[in-house]
């Protein structure tokens, strides 16, 4: 089966121009998160390495981000930009001007009393949104984070970690750290820093490094895999995060000699963990799932698995093999922890882990393609375009992006017909990877020299 | 002088009496022709289709109308004068009616469409309305004064603001708010017509063009909203506000301000824990996969720890209940990963390190003995106990401080449980664990692991659990038996695990 790019086209498109369901409201806050996969979405199927093109057509079609609207997306990005650093998630968490009141006493300006309306997450998204909305051209690269406040949101990000080196999402007036310890927000750390900081300046702007990596350190568990932190229970996602975040710090390192040294340093067994996650795919069969379908709820954002009942007692004897699969395996999903129902996301987190991890320990981190694609396109790519959670599952926009993100990633370089090239580590199409690369670096020309080395 | 006419010209005023107008528009369009009796003919045939007399009275009646008479010379205002009162010409005349003049209603209708009844109808309605909005003037004038200690200047008594009058106000304020929502389709949220909130000035989300991924909010969700942000900027700790972030809460508990806001609300009340706990436990059943909530938690039992620390008794209670709670979480979902995160935090702050916990995980595993999250709970109670492990022991390495009956203990444990299930990783995981951290070797499970392979590499193979082959790669290398591991990944790539194919084909790499 192939990807059925127009009615994915559809759907985003659909989502691009209609209010969203008020089932949305519980995401009120994290507006960007929304619109960030609605675009990248947009970007991926419509980049010009989108296109498989014929020898004599020079010309490839316009992006479906309509370039009359980039100015006004781009200044709704920048408009949920706050006085005190970072993003906030949505206009629900944006103060009129005239309210705020807040001086800064060692940046001598005036902020905001409401710090705690910046979000990390926000913040993250904010700035991919604004390398996917950058134009080609040298005054677009000029242009993609002009106005962002580098200076503020990396002293505000410098504030949202913890004496652990873990981070949260956001930060209050009195300097209250809040939100739980969670490997996304390391994840998405090591992100901000790379675009906003550079690469060896701006000491005095850094957060504190070799914490971040020794907390990740922490937070591998006894079956290899990561979870959110310290001896919690190993969760795929997490586990990406944590590699890809490590990876971000040794891509702002740029060392030839060393170029793994923070995921080598941050991961406490590679080995083990790269089993862990080759272990998350596994068969697909509807009789499971037909089974497990009653007890799931219909959270969006959640994973709400049920598990079929155990019912052997301790005097089993030991059963004959009967449940080992034999036979060549066509439908494969993936799942985020052990003994969990596929979900389409986790052949994301599971396929981007692993493909950064290759760096590592090179050839042991493939996953079969085939059967992992077949259930995308077979079992949970909807009929009005998008893909849902779990099988037979309305589309939302999270997992319908995750699911392009995902076949994307499994294709590497033989890519996925009708999706662009794939920047595992930022989760955007390489074209616009190139494009936040770019941006970041006339921030860094145009930057104040503040580092004290 | 008006000119005179030559030729006769048949007359053309409409003699015919009106029938009944039957809409607004109608009826302003008969008092309109009433009042401009030449202007339907005018319009027909042009002015020099009038007959002379119409036409002179036509002329006469421009005059008239636009009050212009004092121009002429005093003879031709005589001679005006007579003509005009001869054809008894309207002394004023109205504009032509526009059909958009009235407006239009909250269905988009043009109100000049309206039947005469509806019309009067929706007169009175406004007329209502207009009433009402000047007693809840005069409600807030009275308040203002009663709460400014002021006198009436007549009759020197003090004004006061009985519960009656607030009681009539909220009655006023709803029907305010159905005339509003009948007459204009303007909605009058909740909070808008409570007198409770009148002091509070509300900041409306603003939406810039351009805007994405914009929700169709619930009605109320808006507004509410708006009042949030006013009273949060302002900082205000007070019952009410406490009231509403649970309304927030209730259409968006992933709003993530809000709950900071009613900790800090609950700090300056100083609310009871266990007040906010039977709320909050409500909450949390409802809203299960929500992360804020658990956090909320958290932070509660941070506050509230310092006070009980003291007494153990009163510690153990309460850990009681929250581990009560957490279970009646689970039932709904085993593995709620927020769930268990706090439950994690729980045994570090309230010392959980005791028989009831691990008796309650190994119930959990006993219901379901594929269950991850209990089973790596388990591993963190176990061997993160601060009566005994080291402190900062990694999960993947060696921790001499822990006694070897407790690793004994374990090992029997896992393998005991992966009987019932051998293609159940968790165990299997759970015994690898359990031996790096007790520094065993995996050769002490070799016959132990061996049971569920038989014939490897024969035709008379039978493999019982994949992960005891992958185990027993392990195992082989640990012993410098390089050709047994190969076998094993050797038969998984080609028959026991075919979908790790390029894994095990790597791994063999590695031997």
């Amino acid at each position: 089966m192939e990807l059925d790019t127009a009615r994915h086209i559809r759907y985003f498109q659909r989502c691009y121009k209609s209010v969203l369901p008020h089932h949305y409201t519980a995401n009120d806050s994290s507006r960007l998160a929304l619109a960030y996969f609605i675009l990248a979405a947009f970007d991926l199927l419509s980049s010009p390495s989108s296109y498989t093109s014929a020898p004599d057509s020079s010309a490839t079609p316009p992006s479906l981000i309509p370039a009359a609207d980039r100015p006004r997306l781009r200044a709704w990005v920048l408009s949920l930009q706050h006085r005190s650093g970072g993003f906030c998630g949505s206009p629900q968490h944006v103060l009129p001007r005239e309210i705020r009141r807040g001086y800064d006493g060692e940046l001598r300006v005036q902020t905001a009393d409401d710090p705690e309306n910046a979000n990390i997450a926000a913040t993250y998204f904010a700035l991919m949104l604004l390398g996917i909305l950058a134009d080609e051209s040298a005054e677009g690269a000029a242009s993609t984070y002009r106005h962002v406040d580098r200076v503020a949101t990396l002293k505000w990000l410098k504030r949202l970690q913890r004496p652990d080196g873990s981070f949260g999402e956001l930060v209050q007036d009195d300097g209250t750290i809040g939100g739980g310890r969670d490997m996304r927000y390391c994840y998405m750390a090591s992100t901000i820093r790379w675009i906003l900081r550079g690469n060896h300046g701006d000491r005095i702007l850094d957060f504190d490094v070799h914490k971040l990596v020794a907390y990740m350190r922490r937070s591998q568990t006894f079956d290899g895999g990561i979870a959110e932190s310290e001896m919690g229970e190993s969760h795929a996602g997490y586990g990406y995060c944590a590699v890809s975040a490590l990876s971000i710090l040794d891509l702002a390192e740029e060392d030839a000699e060393e170029p793994n040294k923070s995921l080598q340093a941050g991961i406490a067994d590679i080995p083990a963990l790269v089993h862990y996650l080759v272990c998350r795919q596994f068969a697909y069969t509807d009789e499971e799932e037909d089974e497990e379908e009653d007890e799931d709820g219909e959270n969006e954002d959640g994973e709400n698995e049920g598990e079929p009942p155990e019912t052997l007692t301790t005097d089993t004897p030991i059963p004959e093999m009967a449940t080992l699969s034999i036979d060549y395996v066509n439908i494969a999903g993936f799942s985020g922890r052990l003994n969990k129902i596929p979900d389409t996301c986790y052949t994301w987190w599971v396929a981007g882990a692993l493909r950064i991890l290759d760096a590592a320990l090179p050839g042991a981190t493939s996953v079969d393609r085939a059967s992992g694609r077949a259930f995308l396109l077979e079992k949970t790519q909807h009929v009005i375009g998008g893909f849902g959670k779990h099988v037979d599952r309305p589309p939302d926009v999270y997992h319908s992006y995750l699911g392009l993100a995902a076949l994307a990633t499994m294709a590497g370089d033989e890519k996925e017909a009708g999706l662009g090239l794939f920047d595992v580590r930022l989760c955007i199409g390489k074209e616009a990877a190139a494009r936040v690369a770019r941006g970041r670096d006339f921030v860094l020309a145009g930057a104040p020299r503040t580092e004290e080395a | 002088m008006p000119p005179k006419g030559k030729g006769a010209a048949k007359a053309k005023i409409p003699d015919s009496k009106p029938s009944e107008p039957q809409t607004v528009l109608q009826r302003a369009q008969q008092v309109y022709e009433a009042t401009n009796p030449l202007e339907a003919a005018r319009e027909q045939h042009g002015l020099n289709g009038l007959s002379t007399v119409e036409r002179t009275a036509y002329i006469n009646s421009e005059f008239v109308s636009t009050g212009t008479t004092d121009q002429l010379g005093k003879k031709a205002q005589k001679e005006l004068w007579k003509q005009v009162n001869e054809a008894s010409i309207p002394p004023r005349k109205l504009p032509k009616p526009k059909p958009e003049a009235w407006g239009k209603d909250k269905y988009g209708r043009n109100i000049a469409e309206y039947g005469l009844e509806q019309f009067h109808d929706r007169s009175d309605k406004i007329l209502q309305l207009a009433t009402l909005k000047l007693d809840s003037k005069e409600f807030r004038d009275t308040r203002y004064r009663a709460s400014r200690k002021l006198k009436n200047g007549l009759t020197g008594e003090s004004y006061v603001l009985t519960d009656e009058d607030i009681e009539a106000e909220k009655e006023r304020r709803k029907e305010m708010a159905a005339l509003m929502d009948d007459l204009y389709g303007e909605k009058m949220g909740s909070y808008s017509v409570d007198p409770a909130w009148d002091d509070v000035v509300p900041i409306p989300q603003t939406e810039p063009e351009g805007a994405l991924a914009a929700i169709a909010y619930p009605e109320d969700y808006a507004e509410s909203t708006s009042y949030l942000r006013a009273v949060m900027a302002a900082k205000e700790y007070s019952p009410r506000c406490l009231k509403l972030t649970e309304h927030i809460i209730s259409m968006n508990p992933a709003h993530y301000t809000v709950w900071l806001y009613r900790f800090a609300i609950i700090q300056h009340l100083d609310i009871p824990l266990l007040d906010e706990l039977t709320w909050l436990n409500e909450v949390s059943l409802d809203f299960q996969k929500n992360y804020q909530i658990w956090h909320h938690r958290q932070l509660l039992t941070d506050h509230y720890y310092p006070t009980i620390a003291g007494t153990p008794d009163q510690v153990k209670r309460f850990a009681s209940s929250e581990r009560d709670f957490m279970m009646e979480m689970l039932i709904e979902d085993a593995k709620n990963y927020h769930v268990w995160t706090y439950r994690q935090y729980a045994v570090r702050k309230l010392g959980m390190w005791d028989e009831d916990e691990l008796r309650s995980i190994s119930g959990m595993i006993n219901q379901d003995v594929r269950n991850n999250s209990a089973w790596s709970h388990r591993f963190f109670i176990v061997f993160s106990n601060p009566a005994y492990a080291t402190e900062g022991s990694h999960a993947t390495e060696h921790d001499p401080a822990i006694p070897a009956e407790i690793v004994d203990r374990e090992v029997e444990y896992a393998k005991e449980k992966i009987k019932l299930a051998p293609q159940n990783q968790s165990p299997w995981n759970y015994l690898k664990g359990v031996l790096v951290k007790g520094g065993r070797k995996l050769g002490s499970v070799r016959e132990y692991t061996e049971q569920y392979v038989d014939d490897l590499g024969q035709d008379t193979e039978q493999v019982r659990s994949s992960h005891a082959l992958d185990q027993l790669v392990d195992i082989y290398v640990e012993a410098g038996e390089k050709e047994k591991a190969d076998l094993c990944l050797r038969r998984l790539g080609e028959k026991w695990d075919r979908i790790r194919l390029g894994y095990w084909e790597w791994k063999r790499t590695t031997l």
